[in-house]
């Protein structure tokens, strides 16, 4: 599975709008791609090989070169998906932030990524609950510990103030919340929100309150702007 | 061999000419279906069930059970809501009550913990198993989660969200989602009373700080 994993990340989550270049992406990053656009669009349980080849726009027997079924395809979308949104946070703060300002800006930029491609927000939440509880750990091995670094290096980590496994489960909850409500776009209004989940456990209340308080301010200067 | 034992029951029994009034027969026909969904479901998984299951489980004619539901997925829909209205039932008897709000969250937790403790199976049905039905799954999950959300405020009475975290309820009910689910997922459902003191410390926090939320917690 490894080997195929290679240059093809610069595509999807950050331009989902952008032409299906069709020429420019692996194979094996179409058969991805087309798994996550068609759990968004009606689920895992609903999505059949043959939505996956059809919008890959690939023959079943290439489908099968480079997964054994749609599972194992699953975990790759899965894996994409969580490198995806891992490159997005890291992206969205320098070393020189405060810990409480470095995770509020890598929450900002993930809800954004997940709103424009609501797909990763409904594979990451409702999908994973339902086909694969144990992928959670995954992509949550792949969270808590970034954030744990974060507060680290400013000195203050050691105390736990809530348990950030459950801070990430709320996380699922509400986005999950989100889409079920229709609301997948507009995931970003729940930013002052899961700002003050990703902050609290290490942070603490108020740490997290405040960042929260400019979360929501800086949420609303935007609007503003727009 | 997939429906016989609801066949062979209906030829013993024909309907209608047993002297049991026909509510009652239908009655307890619909909740021996609802249970039957619940464990076989549980045990198989819901895409590899096949109504045939649900009546060999339930001891129920494959005529009876349309009678009752269009299909698979309604008397699946309909046993999860049964339970969820139980589970509200409940909660809504120690919640609702006059007194200071923490205490009661607490009362309302335990009650939540120790429903889902009380049969693991259930448990499994409730959260994980509702989550595979496919695109049926997102209205009864918003249902549900909106319902618990409007349960909570309603007993809140002063101590509501803040407006630096508008959402603040939610997050509540998301937590204690997201912990039961965990701890059933693993198999630990028994267990979970025992999480009731650390569960109501994470829930209060965001409400009441962390120093009145740890008096709370441990009464």
């Amino acid at each position: 599975m490894q080997k195929h994993r290679s240059s093809e990340k610069a595509d999807s989550t950050l331009r989902p709008t952008a032409p299906p270049d069709i020429s420019g992406r692996s194979q094996r990053q179409r058969i991805v791609d087309a798994m996550i656009d068609s759990c968004a669009e009606k689920t895992y349980a609903a999505t059949t090989i043959t939505d996956i080849v059809a919008g890959a726009h690939i023959s079943r027997t290439t489908f099968y070169k480079h997964f054994e079924d749609k599972r194992a395809c699953f975990g790759a979308a899965i894996d994409h998906c969580v490198e995806q949104l891992q490159e997005v946070a890291a992206a969205a703060h320098s070393s020189e932030d405060a810990p409480g300002d470095a995770t509020r800006k890598a929450v900002t930029v993930v809800l954004q990524a997940l709103a424009a491609r609501p797909g990763l927000a409904q594979m990451l939440t409702g999908d994973a609950i339902a086909v694969e509880p144990m992928a959670i750990e995954r992509y949550r091995k792949a969270t808590i510990p970034a954030l744990e670094a974060l507060w680290a290096r400013s000195g203050r980590s050691g105390k736990a103030h809530t348990d950030p496994r459950l801070a990430f489960g709320q996380f699922q909850v509400l986005v999950l919340n989100q889409i079920a409500t229709g609301k997948a776009d507009r995931l970003p209004e729940l930013l002052p929100e899961i700002v003050y989940l990703a902050v609290s456990p290490f942070g603490g209340h108020e740490e997290a309150l405040n960042q929260s308080q400019l979360a929501r301010k800086s949420a609303a200067g935007e609007a503003v702007l727009q | 061999m997939i429906d016989s034992p609801g066949d062979l029951r209906r030829w013993r029994l024909p309907r209608g000419r047993h002297g049991l009034p026909r509510e009652l027969v239908e009655r307890s026909q619909r909740e021996r279906l609802l249970a039957a969904v619940v464990r076989v479901t549980v045990a198989n998984g819901y895409e590899s069930t096949t109504v045939g299951d649900i009546l060999g489980e339930a001891g129920v004619g494959r005529e009876s059970f349309y009678e009752l539901f269009d299909d698979k997925l309604d008397c699946m829909l309909a046993a999860h809501k049964g339970l969820v209205d139980s589970l509200g039932e409940q909660v809504r008897e120690v919640y609702l009550v006059e007194g200071p709000w923490p205490p009661r969250m607490r009362a309302a937790l335990a009650v939540t913990l120790d429903w889902f403790a009380a049969d693991p199976e259930v448990a499994r049905f409730t959260l994980v198993e509702i989550s595979t039905v496919g695109p049926a799954f997102r209205p009864i999950f918003q249902a549900g989660f909106a319902r618990a959300v409007a349960l909570l405020r309603e007993g809140m009475g002063e101590c509501g969200p803040k407006p630096e975290l508008a959402q603040a309820t939610e997050l509540a009910v998301g937590a204690i989602l997201a912990r039961i689910y965990e701890e059933v997922v693993l198999g630990r459902a028994a267990e979970l009373p025992r999480l009731l003191p650390d569960l109501t410390y994470e829930l209060l926090v965001p409400f009441i700080g962390e120093e009145q939320a740890r008096a709370a917690a441990q009464p």
